[in-house]
């Protein structure tokens, strides 16, 4: 036994020496390109399913977008250009899209890809039967067809401007393995066959995910050989594991992105950070159809006691911008003419005395007897329960009481979200490539589970959400959308917060990451990426 | 008392539990800031002469929070268990003094309980309800009383045969009158013991679930929380972690020792 104790120790001092020796390696040595090689990233949650339409989340979605293809891509500069489609074209009056598919393509288990494939998985998507949320964009498809094996065409029965994306975020599935199989339950969701760079090799429930190149891959071979997704559930210890060199890359928190990594050099000689606009914002939502959010003057009045500056610096330390309309800052969608709704108590209280409230004894704010008081509620998510705790503060500055709930994400949603039992929420939506914003904003959206749980009705811009929808031309339809962002923005149903940069950690042995991030993000070209065999981990100990 | 000030055990967890009560019970006065102030130019500073345990993420005080952490952390685990002594007790009595079919539903209903492991038991019930401190204690207090009904009930049938019970009975004494006077004070030892050992579990339990997010809500400080929120930067900011952690162990320590100090007391006279 003490023998076997000995051992163990000493086996510990060793490791621990050896991790040190790796330690002192300089990944800044340029290396040429060479293929092989694993990389080894973390996600939170398990996939559940590898068909992404039935999926639909964003764990399932990360690791079937490795594996299928689109008929359409983004590229670099977020324009599309062809994934399994050659090129496409579309018809003078906009209601047909005509699909040339490469040709000569494989899945990845030999069988021939051809428009049948793509016919299948639209009639699928659109298939009542099939579980998905996304199939309300394809049934705007009136007819979709084979005019022969490598030309597939779409026809509308109006103008559809987010067309193309809708396109460019459809897996192709493979007809020949799943036409007599049910897709909702099917043996392929876990082990699937695809045509994109990558494919299954070995799947450990709740351990890893791990993929190796696919030799028939539509776009030629990947440099990275391997690809290995571990699940680790908690952030933190996703960090440990970066530190330690298990992980190679990562999406980090401000304090590690501001605090930690200048504060500790010998992470930096290992590690580098970029910085780029995120892909969602912040929102402070109130539930329009409860009083007293019916009143535009409160929900100005709460606009305004709110400082966003303060949040930004404090919740992300000043890594993230305030926004007026719900696009990216700085693209072309953005509505520039919005004047800022900025932090003044005075204009506050002003509107609140506007729509009869008066201070109390308490100094609460108060309206025939009744206290302006309300509960924030927000999901299990530091920063958006430090964002609550800061309007709380100022709120309760300014005479209105609120209090904070924070709760699970599932029984957020059921619970509260869908019933439609809640007063204000903390909450984030994404920022989309497409400025259409119809399943957010459009009345006809209030359903359960719909997206405009806020329940905001505005006909002028339900009209232009369906104009917008059908208008092709891009500076007819910019006119659309500034018009939406203003109208939005003028009556705040919900208060933008702010939209926090997306910080991603990526060891410096992974080489070909672009210095300057593209529009389409840091990962764009992340099939160029290689790990020179100099700076391989030893895959035994994996 | 004088006997609780001779075993060093029990000595030492008094001393514990005085100290930190008497903090918690002068919170108020003893931060040396308000406990929910936020100054987002101070995030995250370590303990230094101002901060004597640092900052948090948004700048608050974390001494002046774990000060008020503990009132709640205290108030959470005192409550709790008065709730589940007092439905020990009273079920305890009727199983053991009665026996018959109420002992059976009684000691049934122990063993049904028991077999659910008790700290699901209270997730599954708090997430059914708004997560206050008000609704913790009551649903520890109501998962938690197993261990003192079967104390009672032990007790009271030792102590039933006893002749100085006949006595009573003979004397025409009620049966209420009996349990009150002749067999509680006779049990009370063991009953104290569970007592205190049940407030270390329950400030254990309250930290769990506000670890957990289910507990104290925000901004209202509780070392459960101050824990979760410290959890995030635990590789740069130690004392997010550190202090309420031990202020946890501390108290959690203190109250164990003083009640195997007691036992060990109580065992030697009987």
């Amino acid at each position: 036994m003490h023998k076997f104790l000995a051992l163990l120790i000493l086996s510990l001092v060793v490791g621990c020496n050896n991790s040190q020796n790796l330690d002192n390696t300089n990944y800044d040595e340029p290396a040429l390109p060479e293929s092989g090689g694993a990389l080894t990233n973390a996600m939170i949650g398990e996939p559940n399913n590898l068909i992404a339409m039935i999926a639909g989340d964003s764990a399932s979605s990360a690791i079937a977008g490795q594996i299928f293809n689109s008929l359409l891509k983004y590229d670099e500069n977020l324009g599309f250009e062809g994934d399994l489609a050659d090129s496409w074209t579309i018809s003078d009056d906009y209601k047909k899209i005509t699909f040339n598919l490469k040709q000569d393509i494989k899945w990845a288990d030999d069988e021939p890809f051809t428009c049948e494939d793509v016919l299948f998985t639209w009639k699928k998507v659109t298939d009542p039967d099939t579980r998905t949320p996304y199939g309300s964009d394809y049934q705007l498809v009136s007819s979709a067809s084979c005019a022969n094996n490598h030309i597939f065409i779409a026809e509308y029965d109006e103008p559809y401007a987010p067309a193309l994306e809708t396109w460019a975020s459809l897996h192709i599935l493979p007809e020949h393995l799943l036409k007599d199989e049910n897709v909702n339950d099917t043996y392929f969701s876990l082990n699937p066959i695809g045509s994109n760079y990558y494919a299954l090799d070995e799947w450990t429930t709740g351990q890893q995910v791990k993929l190796k190149t696919n030799p028939n891959s539509v776009h030629g071979r990947p440099l990275l050989e391997k690809k290995i997704t571990r699940i680790i559930p908690d952030l933190s210890s996703q960090f440990m594991e970066l530190i330690a060199g298990n992980i190679d890359l990562m999406n980090i928190n401000p304090i590690q992105y501001s605090r930690v990594f200048p504060s500790r050099s010998e992470l930096n000689d290992k590690v580098n950070l970029y910085k780029e606009m995120g892909n969602g914002y912040t929102y402070f939502g109130f539930n329009l159809k409860k009083k007293p959010f019916d009143d535009l003057n409160i929900r100005k009045a709460i606009s305004y006691a709110i400082n966003k500056e303060e949040i930004i610096n404090g919740v992300l330390l000043g890594l993230g911008e305030e926004i007026t309309s719900p696009y990216k800052p700085g693209t072309y969608w953005e509505n520039k003419t919005i004047n800022k709704i900025s932090f003044d108590v005075s204009k506050s209280r002003e509107l609140l005395e506007k729509s009869g409230y008066e201070l109390n004894a308490n100094n609460i704010y108060e309206k025939d007897g009744k206290p302006l008081a309300f509960e924030i509620l927000t999901n299990q998510n530091k920063q958006r329960e430090m964002t609550a705790v800061l309007i709380q503060r100022r709120l309760q500055d300014i005479g209105i009481d609120v209090s904070i709930r924070v709760i699970e994400w599932a029984s957020f949603v059921n619970r509260f979200i869908k019933t439609g039992e809640f007063e204000a929420v903390v909450l984030g939506w994404s920022l989309s490539l497409d400025p259409d914003q119809y399943s957010i904003w459009h009345s006809s959206q209030q359903g359960p589970g719909q997206f405009n749980f806020i329940g905001y009705n505005n006909p002028r811009v339900d009209k232009l959400l369906e104009d917008g929808r059908k208008e092709l031309n891009n500076e007819k339809r910019k006119q659309i959308y500034d018009e939406f962002s203003k109208i939005i923005y003028d009556e705040q149903p919900i208060i933008y917060l702010y939209a926090g940069y997306g910080l991603t950690a990526i060891h410096k042995k992974i080489k070909g990451v672009k210095k300057i991030t593209p529009p389409a993000g840091v990962f764009h070209n992340e099939y160029e990426w290689y790990i020179p065999k100099k700076f391989r981990r030893n895959e035994m100990s994996l | 008392m004088k006997k609780i000030i001779k075993n060093p055990m029990s000595l030492a967890g008094l001393i514990i539990i005085s100290i930190i009560g008497v903090l918690a019970i002068f919170a108020g006065y003893l931060s040396p800031f308000d406990p929910n102030y936020i100054n987002i130019n101070a995030i995250l500073l370590s303990p230094d002469g101002t901060h004597w345990m640092g900052t948090d993420a948004l700048g608050r005080d974390v001494f002046s929070r774990m000060l008020h952490g503990a009132q709640i952390s205290l108030l959470v685990g005192i409550v709790a268990v008065g709730i589940s002594t007092i439905i020990g007790i009273i079920l305890g009595s009727v199983a053991g003094y009665y026996r018959g079919i109420a002992d059976t539903i009684i000691m049934r209903l122990v063993d049904v309980m028991l077999s659910i492991p008790s700290f699901f038991l209270i997730l599954a019930v708090i997430a059914f309800l708004t997560p206050s401190i008000w609704n913790i204690m009551i649903v520890i207090g109501l998962t938690s009383w197993m261990g003192v009904t079967r104390l009672v009930r032990a007790e009271f049938l030792s102590l039933k045969e006893r002749d100085f019970v006949l006595a009573a009975q003979t004397l025409g004494a009620s049966d209420i009158r009996i349990i009150l006077t002749h067999l509680l004070p006779n049990s009370l030892g063991p009953i104290i013991v569970s007592t205190v050992l049940g407030v270390a579990s329950a400030v254990l339990v309250e930290s769990g679930l506000s670890f957990l997010g289910l507990g104290v809500q925000a901004p209202t400080a509780s070392w459960g929380n101050i824990l979760t929120d410290g959890k995030e930067y635990i590789q740069f900011a130690w004392w997010l972690s550190l202090f309420p952690g031990l202020a946890i162990l501390i108290t959690v320590l203190g109250y164990n020792l003083l009640g195997e100090g007691l036992r060990d007391n109580f065992d030697q006279n009987t």
